[in-house]
């Protein structure tokens, strides 16, 4: 294996931890609207930190491999539009998936407190469709990119 | 992704294919850490939700990233070469040994959540997890290979 098939194993590896992480988050989305109790919430609350360095690194990885495999390649440049989409979305997964972060650790720090109304509080928020949609949009904004990457359109 | 100049028509194909393997790693990694982390809880829910994750999000993954790759194999008329290059070979043993690795756990998980309705189940959930686990250092080997595509 060269360099340009090693860089690209990893990038499509790092490509499969934010997917992972995506899918994580989606089954505590899903389950978290649908959670009776706070010893059930505090459970799902114990899985999510799996997700952070996955979706950290694996932005950052698939982003800087991407780059070098765009300069490598004698077939593409970094110019090329498929290429300037990808970090437009890129950029864009990360701007929303950061508002999805910011709300469901508030929801957590909420859930932390203790106290009847904070936990009537914390349900509503999870079961509020702000979150799920939040979510939603960054799953989308990463299928447009898995799209772009395989369609690569106009190369 | 895959920055390589292939034929346009297989590209569907290969987004199911793609789709499907990152929705099996996803659940595989999900059901995993979820019964890693409740390793040493004396109720079964994180256990628990490990399991229902294999059979709701892992198992459609693996049918997709399956299914797909018949499409992509006979697109790409591979199935017309003498011998499978290794990139190939690793794909189907990793895909079928896996998928009979996946099976077993599901059983074991199953059989698991049912005996976990009467307090018992633990061990079982946990071996499902063990095997969840397994499978996700399996599908990383796999990755590298379609991605690195070794002669």
């Amino acid at each position: 294996m060269d360099f340009y098939a090693w860089m690209l194993a990893l990038h499509l590896l790092a490509a499969f931890a934010i997917a992972a992480a995506l899918v994580l988050y989606s089954v505590l989305v899903f389950n978290g609207r649908r959670t009776q109790s706070p010893d059930q919430r505090r459970l799902l609350f114990r899985i999510a930190p799996i997700g952070t360095p996955l979706i950290g690194g694996g932005s950052v990885l698939a982003l800087i491999l991407g780059v070098i495999l765009a300069i490598d390649s004698d077939q593409f440049e970094i110019w090329n539009g498929w290429i300037i989409a990808a970090i437009v979305l890129w950029a864009l997964m990360g701007a929303i998936g950061g508002r999805t972060g910011k709300y469901y650790t508030d929801v957590q720090k909420l859930a932390e407190e203790g106290g009847e109304s904070a936990q009537q509080e914390v349900v509503a928020r999870l079961r509020a469709p702000t979150g799920a949609l939040l979510h939603l949009a960054t799953v989308l904004v990463f299928l447009l990119i898995l799209l772009d990457m395989i369609f690569k359109p106009g190369a | 992704m895959l920055a390589s100049v292939r034929p346009h028509s297989i590209d569907l194909a290969l987004f199911f294919h793609v789709a499907g393997a990152m929705i099996l790693m996803g659940g595989l990694v999900t059901a995993a850490g979820a019964g890693i982390v409740g390793w040493r809880d004396p109720d079964n829910g994180l256990r628990r939700l490990a399991a229902l994750t294999l059979f709701a999000v892992a198992l459609p993954g693996w049918i997709i990233m399956r299914v797909a790759a018949e499409w992509v194999y006979s697109k790409e008329h591979l199935d017309k070469l003498k011998d499978d290059p290794t990139w190939i070979t690793i794909g189907f043993i990793t895909s079928e040994g896996g998928g009979l690795i996946l099976l077993v756990a599901l059983i074991l998980g199953g059989i698991g959540v049912r005996k976990a309705r009467g307090g018992g189940g633990a061990g079982l959930l946990k071996a499902s997890t063990v095997l969840a686990a397994v499978l996700i250092a399996v599908y990383v080997v796999t990755v590298w290979a379609m991605g690195g595509k070794p002669s």
